[in-house]
C-alpha cells in the first residue's frame, strides 16, 4: 500500500498504531466520511419532511417562498462557494508547506463564514420583526394559507441546523489557525486541515440544496 | 489513486468558477417560471451538478479511494429511499390527517 514505507515508518508525525502516514491519512479521511454519512442522513430526514409537506401543500410553498429574499439567498450562496474555495486553497497550502498562505486562507474562510451568518441574522430578524416565528408563535398576517407556519417552521429548522453547522465550522477553523500558527500542519501531516475541509464542503453542499428549494422554486 | 494529490490553483479556481456559473444559472431559470413540477426537477439537477463538482474536486473524491465515494453515494441513495417510500405513501392517501 505505501510506496515509501521505509521513509515513513519512523515518521514522528505518525501515531504508533498506524503502519505509515498514508494509512493514518486514509483512516482519518474514512472516519470523517463515515461521520459525513450520518450528517447526510440527518439532513435527509429534514429534506424528507420538506418533500412531504411540499406534496401536500404545493400552493403554500409557492406563496410563502416569496417572503424570502432571493438576493440575500444568492449572495449567501456565492459567499459559501467562495469559502469552500478558500478552504481548498488552505489545504493546498498546507500540503505545499506554505504556512502563511494557509493561515490567510483559513482566516478568509472564517471571514466569509461570518458574512454568511450576518446575512442570515438580518434575514431572520427581519422575519421576526414581521411576526414570522416558527410553529405556534407564528403571528404574520401577510399570507392567507392556513398552513403558513409549517413552511416557516421547516425554513427555520433547516436553515437553523445548517447555520449551527456553519458556527461549528467557524470554531474548527479558529482551532486550525491556532495549530497552523504553531506550524503543526505541513506536507508531512495535514490531516486535521484535510478532514475539517471535508466537513466544510459538506456544509456548502447542504446549502446548495437549501437555496433553490426555499428561495427559488415557489 | 493519489492520496496526496495537490490540485493546482488553476484547477481550484476553475471549479469555483463553474459553481458560480451554475449558481447564476439556477437563479436565472427561477425567473423564467418553468411550470411545476419541472422547475423542481431543473433546480435539483443543477444542485446535484454543483454538489458533484464540490464532492469530486474540492473534497478530492476524484483522486481518493473509491470506498469514500461509495460511502457518499450509498448515503444519498438511502436518503432517496427514505423520501421515495415516504412519497409513495403520502402522495396516494385519500384524506389528509386534519392536524397535519
Amino acid at each position: 500500500m505505501a510506496q515509501s514505507s521505509s521513509a515513513t515508518t519512523h515518521n514522528k508525525f505518525v501515531d504508533h498504531h498506524f503502519i505509515d502516514a498514508d494509512q493514518q491519512l486514509d483512516t482519518a479521511k474514512m472516519g470523517m466520511w463515515i461521520f459525513l454519512v450520518t450528517e447526510i442522513l440527518f439532513f435527509g430526514g429534514l429534506f424528507a419532511a420538506y418533500a412531504i409537506y411540499r406534496i401536500w401543500y404545493p400552493e403554500l410553498f409557492a406563496e410563502a417562498s416569496t417572503e424570502l429574499d432571493r438576493i440575500m439567498g444568492t449572495v449567501n450562496t456565492v459567499v459559501l462557494i467562495l469559502s469552500s474555495l478558500t478552504v481548498a486553497l488552505a489545504i493546498r497550502a498546507a500540503k505545499l508547506d506554505y504556512q502563511r498562505q494557509q493561515i490567510i486562507y483559513l482566516a478568509g474562510t472564517i471571514l466569509l463564514a461570518c458574512v454568511f451568518m450576518v446575512i442570515k441574522y438580518f434575514e431572520w430578524t427581519h422575519k421576526f420583526h414581521l411576526g414570522i416565528f416558527p410553529g405556534e408563535f407564528y403571528a404574520f398576517e401577510g399570507i392567507e394559507h392556513p398552513k403558513a407556519p409549517i413552511f416557516f417552521s421547516l425554513y427555520y429548522v433547516m436553515t437553523g441546523m445548517h447555520g449551527l453547522h456553519v458556527v461549528i465550522g467557524i470554531g474548527l477553523m479558529i482551532w486550525l489557525i491556532i495549530g497552523a500558527s504553531k506550524g503543526k500542519y505541513h506536507s508531512q501531516y495535514y490531516n486535521p486541515v484535510e478532514i475539517t475541509g471535508l466537513y466544510w464542503h459538506l456544509v456548502d453542499i447542504i446549502w446548495i440544496f437549501l437555496f433553490p428549494l426555499f428561495y427559488l422554486i415557489g | 489513486m493519489d492520496l496526496h494529490h495537490i490540485p493546482s490553483k488553476k484547477q481550484l479556481f476553475a471549479v469555483g468558477g463553474g459553481l458560480m456559473v451554475l449558481t447564476a444559472l439556477t437563479v436565472a431559470v427561477a425567473y423564467i417560471h418553468i411550470p411545476s413540477p419541472f422547475n423542481i426537477v431543473v433546480a435539483l439537477l443543477i444542485a446535484f451538478g454543483k454538489a458533484s463538482l464540490v464532492a469530486a474536486f474540492f473534497m478530492e473524491l476524484y483522486w481518493d479511494r473509491k470506498f469514500n465515494s461509495m460511502l457518499l453515494i450509498l448515503s444519498v441513495l438511502f436518503v432517496f429511499l427514505l423520501i421515495g417510500l415516504s412519497l409513495l405513501d403520502i402522495a396516494y392517501r385519500e384524506n389528509l390527517i386534519a392536524t397535519f
